[in-house]
Parts: C-alpha cells; sequence; structure tokens
C-alpha cells in the first residue's frame, strides 16, 4: 500500500483501538513508540496490542518506559532499539530488563539524539544523517559492529562524523490531545521524538482525548502538530495515556506508576495476575478505567492537579 | 544548621553555573542544583530539558524530564531533536550535568552495562558529554562506581588518555565530579582531587576509588552550604525530600 497516498485519500480515519491495532500491527512489525517516560504514553494502544497478542515485535523510541515493559510481560517483545529503558526516579523497567539479562531480548543502545536523527532521516526520505554523538564510545562500537552506523571523515573537512541509518517503523503509536477525522494532530507540551518517527513510520495509530469535528483545525493550520498526510488511524480515548500524563490534560498518577513497579520488580504470580485483570481481560481501555478507578474521582484529581502547573 | 553530605553535594555542583550559562540538566539533584543556582548567584542561568523543554522556570519539585513542573513558564516546548540536537550538538549548551553507575579514572561514564547488570542506557548523556565544553557529574562516591575503567563507555570522558578525545573527533572537555568525599577535576587528564568535602581526607577518597587517586598537592576545603543556601533546598526546592529522603531520618 502507497501509504501517503492513500493517507491524503482518506477522508475519515476514525475508528476503534481494536480495528486500528488489528489492521496496522502485524506479527514482527517494527513498532514506533510514542510518549517518554511517564509523559503521554500511548497506553491505551499497548493494552490493546497486548489483548491482540501481536507478538515478534521491535519496538523502538528515544526513552521506552511503561508501554514497552507492559509489551514484553505479555511475551510480544523480540527486539528494542532505543536510547533508554526506564521511568527515571521510578525505577528501571524491570520486565525489560529481566528480558534483556536472559537473552530473550535483542538490544540495540542509541543515544537519544542518535535515534531522533534516525527518524528524522526517515521522515525526510534520506538513508542517513550525520551526527557528532557516539564518538569513541562503546555505543558506537556496537552500532557500527550492526551495520546501523557507519563513522567517516567529514567530505569538506571538519573531521570525523557518524552517519546513523534511517529508521523507518511499520507502525507508530502515539497519544495525543486532539485531532480531526482527516487525521490533523495537535500535541501541546514537548514532543519528544514523536513527530518525526510518526513521519518516518509507514501507518500511524493515534489516540486522542478529543475528535474535533471535520474542518476545526483548518483556521489555524500553523498549530497542527503533525499533519493528517502521516496518520492512518485516528481512535478517540479519553484517559488513553493514564497512568501517565497529558500536558494540560492530566497528571500522571504516581501511585499507579509505583504499584505497578512494585508488581513488575517482582515478577511473579501476582504481577501475572494484574496484568490479565487490568491488561488482558478488560474488553476495552474504557473497561480498564473503570475498573481502576470506578467513580472517575482519580482522574478528575489529576485533572485538576494538572491545572496548577500551566 | 549541619548540612547532609549529599546537600553539599548539590550545593557545590550549583556553584559550578556561572551568570547567565545555558546549562542542561536531567531531574535529581542536577536539576535542585540549577535550579538553586538560579535563586542564588545565577539568576541569568538558563534551562534546558532533552525532552524539548528550552528555558522553564521550575515549579519544585519535578520527578522527570517530561513533569509538567518543568514545562512551565519555558521559552518554547520543542522536540529531543531540537533540544539535544538544536541547541547541544550545535554548541550553545556550555554546561551538562551527568550521573551514571561507572565512572572512570578518564571520566568516561558507564550508564548501560554493569557485569551483566543491563541499566537504563545512555539517554542524553552521551550527546551531553559529546557536544558541551563543561560536564558536572554528581554522584556518591562508592568504590564500585569509580573503576580504573568503565565496563563500558557510554559516554566519553578522555577515553583511554590525553589526546585519545581530540582523536575521536570530539571537542575539548573539562570534567569536574563532585562527590559526598570530594570534587575531582580533570581536563584530557585522569581525574585529579581538586578539593575535599568539609569532613573528608584524602585517605576517605582513596579508599572509596577504585583507582589511584591523583591529587593537587594541598586540596581546598569545599565551603558549607550557607544557611539561605539550606534554607532554599529545603523549604523551597525540595520541601517533601523527594531528592533527599535521609532529612526524614
Amino acid at each position: 500500500m502507497a501509504v501517503g497516498v492513500h493517507n491524503l485519500l482518506t477522508a475519515d480515519k476514525v475508528m476503534t483501538a481494536a480495528a486500528a491495532v488489528e489492521r496496522f500491527v502485524r506479527p514482527g512489525s517494527v513498532v514506533g513508540m510514542g510518549g517518554q517516560n511517564i509523559n503521554r504514553c500511548p497506553m491505551a494502544l499497548v493494552h490493546e496490542v497486548a489483548r491482540q497478542g501481536v507478538g515478534e515485535l521491535t519496538v523502538v523510541g528515544c526513552n521506552l518506559s511503561l508501554p514497552l515493559d507492559i509489551l514484553v510481560a505479555a511475551g510480544l517483545v523480540v527486539r528494542t532499539e532505543q536510547g533508554s529503558g526506564n521511568l527515571e526516579r521510578y525505577g528501571t523497567l524491570f520486565s525489560w530488563r529481566r528480558a534483556v539479562e536472559a537473552g530473550r531480548i535483542d538490544v540495540r543502545d542509541h543515544s537519544h539524539l542518535t535515534m531522533a536523527s534516525r527518524f528524522a532521516a526517515g521522515a525526510i526520505g534520506v538513508p542517513f544523517l550525520p551526527t557528532r554523538s557516539l564518538l569513541g564510545s562503546d555505543v558506537l562500537a556496537a552500532l557500527v559492529a550492526e551495520g546501523i552506523a557507519h563513522v567517516l571523515d567529514d567530505p569538506w573537512g571538519s573531521g570525523p562524523v557518524v552517519l546513523v541509518r534511517a529508521l523507518r517503523p511499520d507502525v507508530a503509536l502515539i497519544h495525543a490531545h486532539r485531532a480531526d477525522p482527516f487525521g490533523n494532530v495537535v500535541i501541546e507540551g514537548v514532543t519528544s521524538h514523536e513527530v518525526d518517527m510518526v513521519r518516518a513510520s509507514s501507518a500511524t495509530i493515534v489516540t486522542v482525548e478529543e475528535v474535533v469535528p471535520e474542518g476545526a483545525l483548518n483556521a489555524r493550520p500553523e498549530e497542527v502538530t503533525i499533519s493528517g498526510a502521516y496518520v492512518s488511524a485516528v481512535v478517540a480515548q479519553p484517559f488513553g495515556a493514564f497512568p501517565t500524563s497529558v500536558y494540560r490534560g492530566y497528571d500522571f498518577a504516581e501511585d499507579e506508576i509505583k504499584a505497578y513497579q512494585a508488581l513488575a520488580r517482582r515478577g511473579d504470580d501476582t504481577y501475572a495476575s494484574w496484568l490479565a485483570e487490568n491488561v488482558l481481560e478488560p474488553a476495552d481501555f474504557d473497561a480498564y478505567l473503570r475498573r481502576t478507578d470506578p467513580a472517575g474521582t482519580r482522574r478528575a484529581e489529576l485533572t485538576e492537579a494538572m491545572r496548577s502547573y500551566v | 544548621m549541619i548540612a547532609f553530605p549529599r546537600e553539599i553535594l548539590a550545593v557545590e555542583g550549583a556553584r559550578q553555573i556561572p551568570d547567565g550559562d545555558v546549562v542542561i540538566v536531567g531531574t535529581g539533584l542536577p536539576l535542585l542544583a540549577a535550579t538553586l543556582a538560579q535563586r542564588t548567584h545565577a539568576p541569568n542561568a538558563k534551562l534546558v530539558i532533552e525532552s524539548g523543554v528550552v528555558f522553564p522556570k521550575v515549579v519544585p519539585t519535578p520527578v522527570s524530564v517530561v513533569d509538567p513542573r518543568l514545562m512551565h513558564g519555558a521559552s518554547r516546548h520543542g522536540s529531543l531533536f531540537e533540544a539535544l540536537g538544536g541547541l547541544v550538538q550545535r554548541g550553545l549548551v556550555q554546561t551538562g550535568f551527568l550521573g551514571g553507575a561507572q565512572i572512570d579514572r578518564y571520566a568516561n561514564i558507564n550508564s548501560t552495562w554493569v557485569a551483566g547488570k543491563r541499566l537504563p542506557g545512555s539517554g542524553g548523556a552521551n550527546d551531553i558529554a559529546s557536544h558541551c565544553r563543561k560536564v558536572v557529574i554528581l554522584t556518591d562516591h562508592e568504590r564500585r562506581r569509580f573503576p580504573e575503567r568503565c565496563d563500558h563507555v557510554t559516554s566519553p570522558g578522555f577515553l583511554s588518555g590525553p589526546g585519545e578525545r581530540e582523536k575521536a573527533g570530539l571537542p575539548p572537555l573539562d570534567v569536574k565530579v563532585i562527590t559526598d568525599l570530594c570534587v575531582m577535576e580533570a581536563a584530557d587528564s585522569a581525574l585529579t582531587v581538586t578539593a575535599l568535602m568539609p569532613s573528608a581526607t584524602l585517605d576517605a577518597v582513596r579508599a572509596e576509588t577504585g583507582f589511584e587517586v591523583d591529587s593537587v598537592p594541598s586540596p581546598a576545603s569545599v565551603q558549607p552550604p550557607s544557611p539561605e543556601e539550606l534554607r532554599l533546598l529545603r523549604e523551597v526546592l525540595d520541601p517533601n525530600c523527594v531528592y533527599f529522603p535521609e532529612r526524614n531520618r
């Protein structure tokens, strides 16, 4: 499928997460993961991928956090290419770390700028971009051995540069503030690596807090963060990043993240039960949200908490 | 007021930031140090956060580089490519703050693998160590953290010795390592102790360092935090002891 043409010709991309994942995430896909640390992670989409059990995935991104750990725990990941894998102050990614240390997952380390440069190359249709990061490091040695990076002298004489190969995921998963039915996406706050990653990907599924009517973004196209030209599916999913945050929308749920980390660290039957009850068994993400926050009071608190910073 | 060793470390970190400097920091002690500098001697210091936040006015106490408390009042909310490429690699950020599981004699940093244990990886650290002209490393001083040579070089200091950084194609760098025992400095050289924390001795530093410790003839003594520095740290920047749990014990 010629993705650009397909996307430009499709007027209405709104569908359910289940339909979007079924259509665009395949066994063996290279999945570009949106979000960073505790912000705007595409949790609803990751739950859906786990529910559908789409396996043999290669997950790529800059900082990979909670979404990766859940996919690893579900046994769906064979390889990661990343700048970092952790939840900062909330610790490492325990499922990922266990799988990596046991040799069940193949890992390709980069710096954040190197990953961002690989997506940027993919985004503008060139085979590589140069950087001066990684020079002299063991990170570089491993990427050169893998054929992902190459060192040469700047033809204009400024010395060694590292060429990093374009990375073009099969499908990008992101969560954003809003989109119109055409797939024009608005993100508020930082965009981490997401814009170039989406532009580099063959397909993109975006969950949004709100689907706005056709035409609603047309008066101010400069405020559109990602054109619908790059977006394959739009899924309405309020709180689709929970328990991570959405800038101006809701704060991250620290207690949920800490509770997840405590379970993931143990990695035992209680963790498996948590995954089954919260990710695999609920009919959809709304059912998970109702299960974890039946009256919506937690979500109201997180919305209120965000108001104090913005 | 008696300061805890890690409080002295954070305050000494703050003192490394001249007024008007542009500094890239992650969360934790580096961010506390940078915001303390802004509220004391360096009101015109500017922060860059790797997630794309340019020049924020930080609301205490962020726990992540994407924490909304860290996005407040910024000049711009951009991208990783913009922060690490357009500012750091572009050469517009003078100073970077880093941590790491291991720091070796030539100031190389490992945050990827230690003895078969998987760690988070580089993040923006390699980019910062490759492009900033000054790197400040804040860390606890433990022998296992200071090996002769890192198991894996995630972020470059002076690689295997003098001249190697330039040979690799990297720009010159000044490194300052601040621990709860001492301050060590290096510029195309091995780390050398230049100052000791108020109650520390060179013998204590040697006991907790895995490589041969060089020292200047008479290391200076780090100035203890002033009452105002401690007040800001305790009451304004981290009132809930997020980064100083020892204050609650």
